[in-house]
Protein backbone atom coordinates (compact mmCIF):
# COMPACT_ATOMS: atom_id res chain seq x y z
CA UNK A 1 0.00 0.00 0.00
CA UNK A 2 1.37 3.52 -1.22
CA UNK A 3 1.50 5.64 1.90
CA UNK A 4 3.03 8.53 0.87
CA UNK A 5 1.36 12.29 1.56
CA UNK A 6 -1.04 13.06 -1.45
CA UNK A 7 0.17 16.24 -2.91
CA UNK A 8 -1.78 19.52 -1.89
CA UNK A 9 -4.87 20.03 -3.91
CA UNK A 10 -5.36 23.75 -1.63
CA UNK A 11 -2.15 25.66 -1.04
CA UNK A 12 -1.96 26.23 2.90
CA UNK A 13 -1.96 30.58 2.35
CA UNK A 14 -5.33 29.70 0.11
CA UNK A 15 -7.01 27.56 2.87
CA UNK A 16 -5.69 29.87 6.03
CA UNK A 17 -8.16 32.87 3.91
CA UNK A 18 -10.92 30.26 3.27
CA UNK A 19 -12.86 30.36 6.47
CA UNK A 20 -12.22 34.17 6.83
CA UNK A 21 -13.73 34.51 3.23
CA UNK A 22 -17.06 32.51 4.46
CA UNK A 23 -17.57 34.06 7.53
CA UNK A 24 -17.92 37.10 6.17
CA UNK A 25 -19.47 36.16 2.95
CA UNK A 26 -21.81 34.51 6.14
CA UNK A 27 -21.92 37.69 8.27
CA UNK A 28 -22.89 40.05 5.37
CA UNK A 29 -25.89 37.61 4.24
CA UNK A 30 -26.81 36.90 7.70
CA UNK A 31 -26.92 41.32 8.28
CA UNK A 32 -28.79 42.05 4.74
CA UNK A 33 -31.39 39.17 5.70
CA UNK A 34 -31.99 40.57 8.93
CA UNK A 35 -31.78 44.07 7.98
CA UNK A 36 -33.60 44.17 4.41
CA UNK A 37 -36.20 41.63 4.63
CA UNK A 38 -37.49 41.19 8.31
CA UNK A 39 -37.61 44.38 9.41
CA UNK A 40 -41.25 44.82 9.19
CA UNK A 41 -41.15 41.37 11.04
CA UNK A 42 -38.84 42.45 13.73
CA UNK A 43 -40.20 45.99 14.05
CA UNK A 44 -41.60 46.69 17.84
CA UNK A 45 -44.39 49.41 16.88
CA UNK A 46 -46.44 51.00 14.53
CA UNK A 47 -46.01 55.27 14.27
CA UNK A 48 -49.58 56.79 14.80
CA UNK A 49 -49.57 58.17 11.33
CA UNK A 50 -49.22 54.60 9.90
CA UNK A 51 -52.10 52.60 11.80
CA UNK A 52 -54.53 51.33 9.03
CA UNK A 53 -51.93 51.97 6.60
CA UNK A 54 -49.04 49.90 6.77
CA UNK A 55 -48.17 46.42 6.48
CA UNK A 56 -48.88 45.00 10.04
CA UNK A 57 -50.51 48.03 11.57
CA UNK A 58 -53.92 46.55 10.57
CA UNK A 59 -57.27 47.83 12.68
CA UNK A 60 -58.65 44.51 13.04
CA UNK A 61 -54.98 43.13 15.15
CA UNK A 62 -53.71 44.09 18.89
CA UNK A 63 -51.79 46.90 18.18
CA UNK A 64 -48.34 48.87 19.60
CA UNK A 65 -48.95 52.66 18.79
CA UNK A 66 -45.66 55.14 19.30
CA UNK A 67 -46.54 58.87 19.62
CA UNK A 68 -45.75 61.34 21.80
CA UNK A 69 -48.50 62.19 24.31
CA UNK A 70 -49.87 65.87 23.25
CA UNK A 71 -49.24 68.38 26.02
CA UNK A 72 -53.16 69.62 27.53
CA UNK A 73 -54.59 66.41 26.34
CA UNK A 74 -53.93 64.24 29.60
CA UNK A 75 -56.62 63.51 31.41
CA UNK A 76 -56.84 61.68 34.45
CA UNK A 77 -60.05 60.02 36.07
CA UNK A 78 -60.27 57.45 38.87
CA UNK A 79 -60.32 54.53 36.86
CA UNK A 80 -59.03 55.74 33.22
CA UNK A 81 -56.46 57.83 31.85
CA UNK A 82 -57.04 59.89 28.61
CA UNK A 83 -54.64 61.80 25.88
CA UNK A 84 -54.05 62.09 22.74
CA UNK A 85 -51.35 60.44 20.97
CA UNK A 86 -49.25 62.78 17.96
CA UNK A 87 -46.22 61.54 15.73
CA UNK A 88 -45.66 63.23 12.04
CA UNK A 89 -49.04 65.36 11.78
CA UNK A 90 -51.54 62.86 12.81
CA UNK A 91 -53.35 62.11 16.01
CA UNK A 92 -55.20 58.86 17.95
CA UNK A 93 -56.88 59.32 21.11
CA UNK A 94 -56.04 56.81 23.74
CA UNK A 95 -58.02 55.75 26.50
CA UNK A 96 -56.25 53.29 29.09
CA UNK A 97 -57.69 51.87 31.58
CA UNK A 98 -55.66 52.73 35.07
CA UNK A 99 -52.75 55.34 35.44
CA UNK A 100 -49.92 54.49 33.73
CA UNK A 101 -47.41 55.24 36.60
CA UNK A 102 -43.65 55.88 36.22
CA UNK A 103 -42.24 58.51 34.54
CA UNK A 104 -45.60 58.76 32.59
CA UNK A 105 -46.23 62.48 31.31
CA UNK A 106 -47.24 64.69 29.08
CA UNK A 107 -44.42 65.56 26.15
CA UNK A 108 -42.81 62.15 26.64
CA UNK A 109 -42.88 59.58 23.84
CA UNK A 110 -44.94 56.33 24.68
CA UNK A 111 -45.91 53.06 23.10
CA UNK A 112 -49.77 51.96 23.67
CA UNK A 113 -51.06 48.40 23.31
CA UNK A 114 -54.77 47.91 22.11
CA UNK A 115 -56.95 47.53 19.85
CA UNK A 116 -59.22 50.21 17.85
CA UNK A 117 -62.73 50.57 18.94
CA UNK A 118 -64.33 53.42 17.35
CA UNK A 119 -60.88 54.91 16.27
CA UNK A 120 -60.12 55.51 19.62
CA UNK A 121 -57.36 52.69 20.99
CA UNK A 122 -58.27 51.10 24.18
CA UNK A 123 -54.83 50.42 25.43
CA UNK A 124 -54.07 47.82 28.94
CA UNK A 125 -50.21 48.37 28.54
CA UNK A 126 -48.16 51.29 28.40
CA UNK A 127 -44.69 51.56 27.56
CA UNK A 128 -42.85 54.72 28.18
CA UNK A 129 -39.96 55.36 25.84
CA UNK A 130 -37.59 57.59 27.33
CA UNK A 131 -35.14 60.18 24.94
CA UNK A 132 -31.50 59.69 24.80
CA UNK A 133 -31.24 63.05 25.98
CA UNK A 134 -30.04 63.38 30.04
CA UNK A 135 -30.52 66.50 31.87
CA UNK A 136 -29.75 67.54 35.52
CA UNK A 137 -32.98 68.21 37.34
CA UNK A 138 -34.05 71.69 37.41
CA UNK A 139 -36.60 72.85 40.04
CA UNK A 140 -37.30 75.99 38.61
CA UNK A 141 -37.75 75.04 35.58
CA UNK A 142 -40.43 72.13 36.52
CA UNK A 143 -42.26 74.97 38.14
CA UNK A 144 -42.39 77.13 35.28
CA UNK A 145 -43.90 73.89 32.73
CA UNK A 146 -45.54 71.45 34.26
CA UNK A 147 -44.08 68.52 32.73
CA UNK A 148 -40.34 67.97 32.98
CA UNK A 149 -40.68 66.35 29.36
CA UNK A 150 -42.05 69.30 27.63
CA UNK A 151 -39.48 71.50 29.12
CA UNK A 152 -36.99 69.63 27.84
CA UNK A 153 -38.57 69.29 24.49
CA UNK A 154 -39.21 73.04 24.45
CA UNK A 155 -35.51 73.39 25.63
CA UNK B 1 10.25 7.13 26.78
CA UNK B 2 10.67 4.93 29.84
CA UNK B 3 8.15 5.81 32.49
CA UNK B 4 10.54 7.20 35.04
CA UNK B 5 11.52 9.70 32.11
CA UNK B 6 7.90 10.75 31.41
CA UNK B 7 6.98 11.21 35.24
CA UNK B 8 10.37 12.99 35.69
CA UNK B 9 9.64 15.52 32.80
CA UNK B 10 5.76 16.20 33.95
CA UNK B 11 7.38 16.40 37.52
CA UNK B 12 9.85 19.61 36.07
CA UNK B 13 7.37 20.98 34.53
CA UNK B 14 4.99 21.43 37.08
CA UNK B 15 7.12 22.37 39.72
CA UNK B 16 8.47 25.34 37.08
CA UNK B 17 4.99 26.34 37.01
CA UNK B 18 4.40 26.56 40.63
CA UNK B 19 7.07 28.36 40.92
CA UNK B 20 6.31 30.35 38.11
CA UNK B 21 2.60 30.68 39.86
CA UNK B 22 2.89 30.61 43.31
CA UNK B 23 0.43 33.26 42.92
CA UNK B 24 -1.51 34.33 39.76
CA UNK B 25 -1.15 37.85 40.92
CA UNK B 26 1.81 39.91 39.84
CA UNK B 27 3.24 43.81 40.34
CA UNK B 28 1.03 44.48 37.36
CA UNK B 29 -2.35 43.00 38.39
CA UNK B 30 -1.83 44.28 41.41
CA UNK B 31 -1.27 47.71 40.44
CA UNK B 32 -4.46 47.20 38.27
CA UNK B 33 -5.98 46.11 40.88
CA UNK B 34 -5.83 48.76 43.19
CA UNK B 35 -6.54 51.51 40.67
CA UNK B 36 -9.91 49.25 39.97
CA UNK B 37 -10.69 50.04 43.61
CA UNK B 38 -9.86 53.58 43.52
CA UNK B 39 -12.05 54.81 40.33
CA UNK B 40 -14.65 52.18 41.00
CA UNK B 41 -14.90 54.42 44.71
CA UNK B 42 -15.25 57.40 43.01
CA UNK B 43 -18.09 56.00 40.44
CA UNK B 44 -20.14 55.12 43.42
CA UNK B 45 -19.72 58.03 45.23
CA UNK B 46 -20.30 60.34 42.12
CA UNK B 47 -23.05 58.24 40.73
CA UNK B 48 -24.71 58.17 44.39
CA UNK B 49 -24.09 61.59 45.84
CA UNK B 50 -22.41 64.10 43.24
CA UNK B 51 -24.41 63.96 39.86
CA UNK B 52 -28.14 65.52 39.70
CA UNK B 53 -31.21 63.24 39.29
CA UNK B 54 -32.39 63.53 35.34
CA UNK B 55 -35.00 65.67 34.60
CA UNK B 56 -37.12 63.40 33.12
CA UNK B 57 -36.02 59.57 34.49
CA UNK B 58 -35.28 61.10 38.31
CA UNK B 59 -33.76 59.02 40.75
CA UNK B 60 -33.44 56.04 38.36
CA UNK B 61 -30.83 57.54 35.81
CA UNK B 62 -28.13 56.77 38.48
CA UNK B 63 -28.53 53.02 36.94
CA UNK B 64 -26.98 54.18 33.77
CA UNK B 65 -23.43 54.96 35.48
CA UNK B 66 -23.22 50.54 35.51
CA UNK B 67 -25.80 49.50 32.91
CA UNK B 68 -23.67 51.40 30.15
CA UNK B 69 -19.93 50.35 31.13
CA UNK B 70 -20.90 47.14 31.78
CA UNK B 71 -22.63 46.67 28.33
CA UNK B 72 -19.49 48.08 26.20
CA UNK B 73 -16.87 46.04 28.47
CA UNK B 74 -19.21 42.96 27.42
CA UNK B 75 -18.51 44.23 23.65
CA UNK B 76 -15.21 44.70 24.32
CA UNK B 77 -14.73 41.41 26.22
CA UNK B 78 -16.03 39.49 23.09
CA UNK B 79 -14.37 41.28 20.86
CA UNK B 80 -10.76 40.39 22.67
CA UNK B 81 -12.35 36.97 22.58
CA UNK B 82 -11.86 36.94 18.59
CA UNK B 83 -9.07 38.83 18.38
CA UNK B 84 -7.30 36.21 20.38
CA UNK B 85 -8.48 33.66 18.91
CA UNK B 86 -7.97 34.53 15.26
CA UNK B 87 -4.27 34.77 16.53
CA UNK B 88 -4.86 30.87 17.43
CA UNK B 89 -6.53 29.72 14.46
CA UNK B 90 -4.49 31.73 11.71
CA UNK B 91 -0.79 32.29 13.37
CA UNK B 92 1.22 30.16 11.89
CA UNK B 93 2.81 28.97 15.62
CA UNK B 94 -1.04 27.73 17.40
CA UNK B 95 0.17 29.07 20.74
CA UNK B 96 -2.36 27.95 23.51
CA UNK B 97 -1.98 31.36 25.15
CA UNK B 98 -4.11 32.97 22.93
CA UNK B 99 -6.70 30.60 23.31
CA UNK B 100 -6.38 30.61 26.81
CA UNK B 101 -6.99 34.27 26.66
CA UNK B 102 -10.14 34.35 24.27
CA UNK B 103 -11.67 31.63 27.16
CA UNK B 104 -10.93 34.33 29.97
CA UNK B 105 -12.32 36.99 28.01
CA UNK B 106 -15.27 35.59 26.99
CA UNK B 107 -15.95 34.04 30.77
CA UNK B 108 -15.52 37.99 31.82
CA UNK B 109 -17.94 39.05 29.13
CA UNK B 110 -20.65 36.80 30.18
CA UNK B 111 -20.31 38.11 33.66
CA UNK B 112 -20.75 41.80 31.94
CA UNK B 113 -23.66 40.86 29.63
CA UNK B 114 -25.39 39.31 32.62
CA UNK B 115 -24.81 42.86 34.86
CA UNK B 116 -26.15 44.54 31.59
CA UNK B 117 -29.48 42.66 31.02
CA UNK B 118 -30.31 42.72 34.98
CA UNK B 119 -29.42 46.46 35.31
CA UNK B 120 -30.84 47.12 32.34
CA UNK B 121 -34.06 45.44 33.50
CA UNK B 122 -34.19 46.98 36.37
CA UNK B 123 -34.03 50.29 34.49
CA UNK B 124 -36.51 49.25 32.21
CA UNK B 125 -39.27 48.42 34.39
CA UNK B 126 -38.67 51.75 36.34
CA UNK B 127 -38.83 53.87 33.08
CA UNK B 128 -41.22 51.72 30.48
CA UNK B 129 -42.76 50.21 33.08
CA UNK B 130 -41.76 46.86 31.99
CA UNK B 131 -38.68 44.45 33.23
CA UNK B 132 -38.83 42.66 29.96
CA UNK B 133 -39.92 43.36 26.57
CA UNK B 134 -38.88 41.53 23.32
CA UNK B 135 -38.38 44.13 21.65
CA UNK B 136 -34.78 43.99 18.97
CA UNK B 137 -32.45 46.03 21.39
CA UNK B 138 -33.35 43.47 23.97
CA UNK B 139 -33.63 40.16 21.98
CA UNK B 140 -30.28 40.58 20.13
CA UNK B 141 -29.02 41.03 23.68
CA UNK B 142 -30.06 38.24 24.92
CA UNK B 143 -29.12 35.87 21.89
CA UNK B 144 -25.69 37.42 22.38
CA UNK B 145 -25.49 36.31 25.78
CA UNK B 146 -26.60 32.75 24.88
CA UNK B 147 -24.06 32.20 22.12
CA UNK B 148 -21.49 32.87 24.74
CA UNK B 149 -22.49 30.93 27.60
CA UNK B 150 -23.37 28.18 24.17
CA UNK B 151 -19.21 29.52 23.37
CA UNK B 152 -18.35 28.22 27.11
CA UNK B 153 -19.91 25.14 26.91
CA UNK B 154 -18.00 24.17 23.92
CA UNK B 155 -14.94 24.98 25.80
CA UNK B 156 -16.33 22.38 28.43
CA UNK B 157 -16.56 19.47 26.03
CA UNK B 158 -14.49 16.41 25.58
CA UNK B 159 -11.18 16.21 23.56
CA UNK B 160 -8.08 17.80 23.82
CA UNK B 161 -7.13 21.08 24.65
CA UNK B 162 -6.23 21.65 20.64
CA UNK B 163 -9.85 20.55 19.84
CA UNK B 164 -10.99 22.91 22.45
CA UNK B 165 -9.20 26.12 21.31
CA UNK B 166 -9.93 25.08 17.77
CA UNK B 167 -14.04 24.81 18.03
CA UNK B 168 -14.16 27.40 20.42
CA UNK B 169 -11.90 30.10 18.45
CA UNK B 170 -14.16 29.24 15.21
CA UNK B 171 -17.53 29.84 17.05
CA UNK B 172 -15.51 33.06 18.50
CA UNK B 173 -15.10 34.27 15.23
CA UNK B 174 -18.87 33.84 13.86
CA UNK B 175 -20.11 35.03 17.62
CA UNK B 176 -18.33 38.20 17.19
CA UNK B 177 -20.52 39.46 14.03
CA UNK B 178 -23.45 39.61 16.45
CA UNK B 179 -21.78 42.68 18.17
CA UNK B 180 -22.89 45.37 15.25
CA UNK B 181 -26.19 43.58 15.05
CA UNK B 182 -26.44 44.12 18.41
CA UNK B 183 -25.26 47.95 18.41
CA UNK B 184 -27.73 49.19 15.94
CA UNK B 185 -30.97 47.18 16.47
CA UNK B 186 -31.78 50.18 17.64
CA UNK B 187 -31.14 51.75 14.02
CA UNK B 188 -32.16 49.31 12.18
CA UNK B 189 -35.64 48.53 13.47
CA UNK B 190 -37.78 50.51 15.89
CA UNK B 191 -37.12 49.54 19.64
CA UNK B 192 -38.81 50.46 22.92
CA UNK B 193 -34.47 50.73 24.07
CA UNK B 194 -33.38 54.60 23.48
CA UNK B 195 -30.75 55.56 20.64
CA UNK B 196 -27.28 55.97 21.12
CA UNK B 197 -26.39 58.62 23.49
CA UNK B 198 -22.54 58.71 23.36
CA UNK B 199 -22.02 56.68 20.52
CA UNK B 200 -24.28 59.04 18.38
CA UNK B 201 -23.54 58.80 14.71
CA UNK B 202 -23.49 62.69 14.46
CA UNK B 203 -21.58 62.79 17.54
CA UNK B 204 -24.34 65.52 19.17
CA UNK B 205 -24.02 64.23 23.09
CA UNK B 206 -26.69 65.98 25.11
CA UNK B 207 -25.98 64.70 28.62
CA UNK B 208 -25.09 66.82 31.47
CA UNK B 209 -21.34 67.30 32.27
CA UNK B 210 -21.32 65.76 35.56
CA UNK B 211 -23.05 62.65 34.30
CA UNK B 212 -20.72 61.95 31.37
CA UNK B 213 -17.69 62.43 33.29
CA UNK B 214 -18.77 60.28 36.03
CA UNK B 215 -20.21 57.69 33.27
CA UNK B 216 -16.90 57.74 31.16
CA UNK B 217 -15.10 56.91 35.03
CA UNK B 218 -17.61 54.06 34.99
CA UNK B 219 -16.04 52.78 31.48
CA UNK B 220 -12.46 53.46 32.93
CA UNK B 221 -13.13 51.29 36.24
CA UNK B 222 -15.05 48.50 34.48
CA UNK B 223 -11.92 47.91 32.21
CA UNK B 224 -9.93 48.16 34.79
CA UNK B 225 -11.85 45.37 36.69
CA UNK B 226 -11.67 43.50 33.32
CA UNK B 227 -8.49 43.61 32.56
CA UNK B 228 -7.54 42.09 36.36
CA UNK B 229 -9.78 39.38 35.94
CA UNK B 230 -9.05 38.14 32.67
CA UNK B 231 -5.10 38.37 33.73
CA UNK B 232 -5.76 36.20 36.71
CA UNK B 233 -8.75 33.93 35.11
CA UNK B 234 -5.99 33.20 32.05
CA UNK B 235 -3.29 31.96 34.49
CA UNK B 236 -5.30 29.95 36.08
CA UNK B 237 -6.21 28.01 33.65
CA UNK B 238 -2.97 27.76 32.64
CA UNK B 239 -2.66 25.88 35.55
CA UNK B 240 -5.91 24.02 34.96
CA UNK B 241 -4.47 22.71 31.76
CA UNK B 242 -0.93 22.02 33.26
CA UNK B 243 -3.06 19.76 36.01
CA UNK B 244 -5.10 17.71 33.20
CA UNK B 245 -2.04 17.15 31.42
CA UNK B 246 -0.63 15.68 34.27
CA UNK B 247 -3.37 13.68 34.89
CA UNK B 248 -3.13 12.28 31.31
CA UNK B 249 0.35 11.40 31.86
CA UNK B 250 -0.29 9.93 34.68
CA UNK B 251 -3.12 7.69 33.21
CA UNK B 252 -0.58 6.91 30.46
CA UNK B 253 2.48 5.66 33.35
CA UNK B 254 -0.56 3.96 34.62
CA UNK B 255 -1.33 1.46 31.52
CA UNK B 256 2.72 1.07 30.55
CA UNK B 257 3.00 0.14 34.72
CA UNK B 258 -0.09 -2.81 33.90
CA UNK B 259 1.83 -3.44 30.56
CA UNK B 260 4.66 -4.00 32.28
CA UNK B 261 3.88 -5.87 35.10
CA UNK B 262 1.94 -8.64 32.93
Amino acid sequence: MDLTPRPETISPKRRRWMPIIVLSLVGIGGVIVVTQFLSSAIDYYCNVDEVGVRSGCDTANRLRVQGTVEQGSLAKSDNTTEFKLVFNGKSLDVVYSGDPGGVFQECISVVAHGRLVNGVLESNRIEVKHSNEYEAKNKDRLENSGSAACSQVQG
Amino acid sequence: MKASQVNTGVSLKMSQSSQKFSSTGTQATRVIGVLAIVVMAWVVISGLVFTPADVVQGESVRIMYVHVPSAWIAYLAFIVTAIASSFYIFAKRHSLGFDRVAGASAEVGVMFMAITLITGSLWGRLTWGEFWQWDPRLTTTAFLFVTYIGYLAVRRLDGSIEQRARRSGVIALLAVLEIPLVHFSVVFWRSLHQRATILDPNGDVKMDGLMLFTLFSGVVAFTLVFAWLVLHRQRTMLLSDLSNERGLDNAILARQSENASN
